[in-house]
């Protein structure tokens, strides 16, 4: 069990000493049960940090938001940025150093074991029906702080899938570390609901998808909230590329339109399989892009398809280590070629 | 020419994007135009610098545009120009047919060959067996840009 007093002393400690600039956390939201990620800058509101089952952000995306400012401001802090993060937050820093996107020595990571829990899903919670104004871990149990007084559930029932079929719920690339490794104390099987999926047809998983994919707003939450998407201009915003005095008539006709702008299924599907290409090997299963869509489509899908390929087909590994090579700009002499004529 | 007339059964003539890599494939397609070898017309050949070249994005784009198959073609492993561009391709193709078998679209509908440049022959064997087996398919709707 992590002690939360154990993470406000590690932020103070590093802000007091000034070794870092400022630390990114989780604080008590100003409403209802869950977390919200916060970025503290001096000792006193290291108080203000939380740790429970509510923390599901990654916050890994806050040192993209950092490095494109500093890009920006053209601002050389000098001192490393502090970062709370789970198991799958410390992969994503892992994967975005493997891409050069900032340096090791650029953050200092508070590792957070989940040991034998993980996060939660409102939606089992829902599903519970509890209503809940606070959530804590308590070594197997959530305890809930509802109006009918305190409320425990078994973790395992309210945990997102991901936390679940968690392979390594621990950071191993931090500065500091709170919490035991527990790794290889997976509560369900790895890939279940894909698996499951993958027993249908290809007939009935076309009209699965193509009922997903219709539903698509393409409001691009699913692209905000993942750290991976961190480029400067996204394929699918063909009209973002950039027009000044010099561009010509010539050069603006002929810009590549690989996908429109329109939500319709056609464009849509290949929004995400495009998405889903560029993410693999990359994605770690933080599942953020699932958790905010606002229309339900099971992202976590696509990207675990790509994830188990990657892994039974390559022996690839996303986030394991800061030298590895990208999954696709590495290759094996025996990688799979049957499927080639 | 009553070869590529005893094919024709339907109305349906199946359109083919063929991505082909510059130093070996094209050439071999090249190869098989200068040899005179009749094979049937149905694939509109891009050449690329290399088979590792190809985004999964000229893929997909090639579908919504319209294509009914796609063809990806590079040197055999270990003639690559650029030494290992196609033992890129082949794990970044694995993928993309991988994904798209996964939302449905049918197998036959996306392949990978290794042509080089002096197997005119092949060359024209693969485009007439893709041809055969995406006949019976139709037309390619599920990844086509709907402009209704
Ligand atoms: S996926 Fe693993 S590391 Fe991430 S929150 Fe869940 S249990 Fe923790
Ligand atoms: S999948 Fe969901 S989050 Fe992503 S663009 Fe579509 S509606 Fe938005
Ligand atoms: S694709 Fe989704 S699960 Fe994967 S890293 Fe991005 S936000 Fe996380």
């Amino acid at each position: 069990m992590i002690n939360i007093q154990d993470m406000r002393d590690t932020a103070r400690d590093l802000l007091t000493k000034n070794e870092v600039r400022a630390v990114i956390g989780y604080r008590r939201s100003s409403s209802g049960m869950n977390a919200e990620p916060v970025v503290i800058t001096t000792p006193e509101q290291a108080d203000e940090l939380v740790w429970d089952p509510t923390c599901f952000h990654n916050l890994s995306l806050y040192l993209v938001e950092d490095r494109k400012f500093l890009a920006h401001t053209r601002n050389n802090p000098g001192r490393p940025i502090a970062i709370v993060a789970k198991g799958c937050d410390a992969r994503a820093i892992v994967v975005l150093m493997q891409e050069h996107y900032f340096k090791r020595e650029e953050v200092y990571i508070i590792g957070m074991s989940c040991e034998g829990s993980g996060v939660l899903v409102e939606r089992k919670l829902a599903a519970n029906g509890i209503q809940a104004t606070n959530a804590s871990f308590d070594g197997d149990d959530y305890v809930f702080t509802t109006a009918q007084g305190e409320k425990r559930l078994p973790a395992r029932e309210i945990m997102a899938d991901r936390c679940l079929e968690c392979r390594i719920p621990y950071p191993r690339e931090h500065n500091v570390v709170l919490g035991e490794d527990k790794t290889g104390r997976e509560l369900a099987e790895p890939f279940a609901a894909l698996k499951r999926f993958e027993e249908r047809d290809a007939g009935e998983r076309w009209i699965f998808w193509e009922r997903q994919f219709d539903r698509c707003i393409r409001c691009f939450a699913c692209r905000s909230v993942c750290p991976m998407c961190y480029c400067e201009e996204c394929v699918v915003d063909s009209i973002s590329f950039p027009v000044n005095a010099q561009t010509t008539a010539e050069e603006k006709a002929n810009r590549v339109r690989w996908i429109e702008r329109s939500a319709v299924r056609s464009e849509n599907i290949t929004y995400h399989l495009t998405r889903a290409m560029h993410l693999a090997g990359r994605c770690i299963d933080c599942n953020e892009c699932e958790r905010v869509c606002p229309v339900n489509i099971p992202l976590r899908l696509l990207n675990n398809k790509m994830e188990r390929e990657a892994r039974e087909q390559f022996g690839y590994e996303p986030g394991a280590s800061i030298g590895a090579p990208a999954l696709v700009a590495s290759f094996l002499d025996n990688d799979p070629e049957k499927f080639i004529r | 020419m009553s070869e590529q007339q005893a094919e024709v059964t339907t109305d349906y003539e199946p359109r083919i994007v063929a991505f082909l890599c510059k130093w070996c494939s094209s050439a071999g397609s090249d190869l098989a135009g200068v040899s005179r070898i009749q094979y049937p017309s149905n694939a509109t050949p891009i050449t690329v610098p290399c088979s590792g070249s190809v985004s999964p994005m000229y893929i997909l784009s090639a579908l919504n545009k319209g294509a009914d198959g796609v063809l990806v073609s590079g040197c055999h492993i270990g003639d690559c120009h650029y030494i290992e561009g196609n033992f890129l391709a082949r794990r970044k193709i694995h993928l993309v047919k991988e994904l798209l078998g996964f939302v449905g679209v049918e197998p036959d509908r996306f392949r990978m060959s290794w042509v080089s440049a002096a197997e005119g022959a092949k060359y024209s064997q693969v485009i007439k067996d893709f041809v055969e087996d995406l006949r019976p398919l139709g037309p390619q709707k599920k990844l086509k840009a709907d402009r209704s």
